[in-house]
């Protein structure tokens, strides 16, 4: 088994419930290794099933954005057996909510480019599900500006898609909006307003913006989870 | 003018890729290619964007041989059915092997530290002017790469041609 191995000598960024994320050099270019674990405290079987699933559900969603024209890593590798997907490395950039963070702190002239930003990510969720992709772990962490030395204006870059799967339901982009909304308010105190441009501009985005709000309106009275009262 | 890559996953080996232009005896060189003679992978270069392609697709490969799992009976024609976007094997070897004609070929070996020797073999069998790799990029032909694995106009946006193809060589298992 060559990957564990490798991943051995790599450099762990991070470690979660579902993975371990590295750094590492690959085919001489700098790479992010996503490596799925195994869960012992799952029946074995249930295990594999799922995180394989997980992989390749986070490749497809990746390509399938990339195709729309949306920022996300490139795909180098996948290996199904360790279950590890190798991806691009997204050099010179910071999350969107670094960004916004430090925006906060300095009140001089960021509101308006502030707001620049937040209509942005309306547009670019907006063509996201009008791919049918449902991040499903939608957060300004997993937002990346990528600053590219060409022009001054930064890329938005879609990352950490290990929770997103296709769906053409409103229900289901309601929710994606709405695990947003919670994630944004919670991590930027004040923010209401900003948030508020960003549907805005996400509903004049998509084609079928009408319905997904209307179900995100829903989806705040009950929260996340569906009643199955009744 | 040989461009050789460690693969960091699969510690001693290693992918040598030489270009060749002016090639004479394409016709000769395919059939010790299927003949099984040539410890190498030959490649169209026109299909070719980078000499990165043919690392991922290598890498690849490798993988797949040492898990047993191969689609194709060698680890050389494993490279090139890698290159193509679709499953069919005859295909692959179509657009992506070289035929008859041709007159510049991409020569790619795996090969220990110490396995030099194979390079000049290969070497020896080709009736061309040796060129440095990485001048692949100026032999592609973009429009018809393009067009092969179905790179759509807005893809422009997220990258570029090479990034397009690379993740599409990565995920065609699951697509």
């Amino acid at each position: 088994m060559a990957v564990p191995e490798f991943l051995q000598t790599a450099e762990l960024l991070k470690q979660g419930a579902e993975a371990r994320v590295y750094r590492a050099e690959f085919l001489g270019k700098p790479a992010i290794v996503k490596e799925r674990f195994p869960k012992r405290y799952r029946h074995p079987t249930l295990d594999e099933k799922l995180t394989h699933r997980r992989t390749t559900q986070e490749v497809r969603s990746i390509l399938r954005c990339r195709r729309a024209g949306i920022c996300a890593p490139v795909v180098y590798f996948v290996d199904y057996t360790s279950h590890c997907i190798f991806l691009e490395e997204i050099i010179g950039s910071s999350t969107v909510r670094d960004h916004i963070a430090s925006a906060q702190q300095s009140d001089s002239g960021t509101e308006q480019k502030l707001q620049q930003l937040a209509e942005r990510v309306g547009q670019i969720l907006a063509r996201m599900h009008d791919e049918d992709v449902i991040h499903g772990d939608l957060t300004t962490s997993n937002m990346l500006l990528r600053h590219s030395q060409k022009d001054g204006e930064p890329e938005l870059v879609l990352i950490d898609f290990g929770l997103s799967y296709i769906s053409a339901l409103p229900e289901d982009k309601g929710v994606d909006l709405y695990v947003l909304e919670k994630a944004f308010l919670s991590t930027h105190p004040n923010t209401e307003a900003l948030f508020e441009k960003l549907l805005k501009s996400y509903a004049a985005s998509s084609k079928k913006s009408s319905a997904v709000i209307k179900k995100l309106d829903e989806v705040r009275l009950r929260g996340r989870k569906r009643s199955m009262v009744g | 003018m040989n461009l050789t890559q460690d693969l960091e996953l699969f510690p001693g080996h290693r992918v040598t890729q030489m270009l060749f232009k002016e090639v004479k005896n394409a016709a000769e060189l395919r059939q010790s290619a299927v003949e099984g003679k040539i410890s190498g992978a030959l490649i169209n270069p026109t299909m070719l964007v980078d000499p990165l392609q043919v690392l991922v697709a290598a890498n690849k490969a490798v993988h797949l041989q040492t898990i047993g799992k191969m689609k194709t009976r060698s680890l050389y024609s494993e490279i090139i059915f890698n290159l193509s976007p679709t499953n069919n094997i005859s295909e692959a070897f179509k657009r992506f092997g070289i035929s008859d004609g041709d007159e510049s070929v991409m020569v790619v070996v795996v090969h220990k530290k110490d396995e030099v020797q194979l390079l000049s073999d290969v070497t020896a069998r080709v009736d061309g002017r040796q060129v440095p790799a990485e001048d692949v990029s100026s032999l592609s032909d973009s429009a018809k790469i393009k067009k092969l694995y179905k790179v759509a106009p807005q893809e422009d946006k997220c990258g570029t041609l090479l990034d397009a193809v690379i993740c599409r060589m990565a995920t065609k298992d699951v697509m």
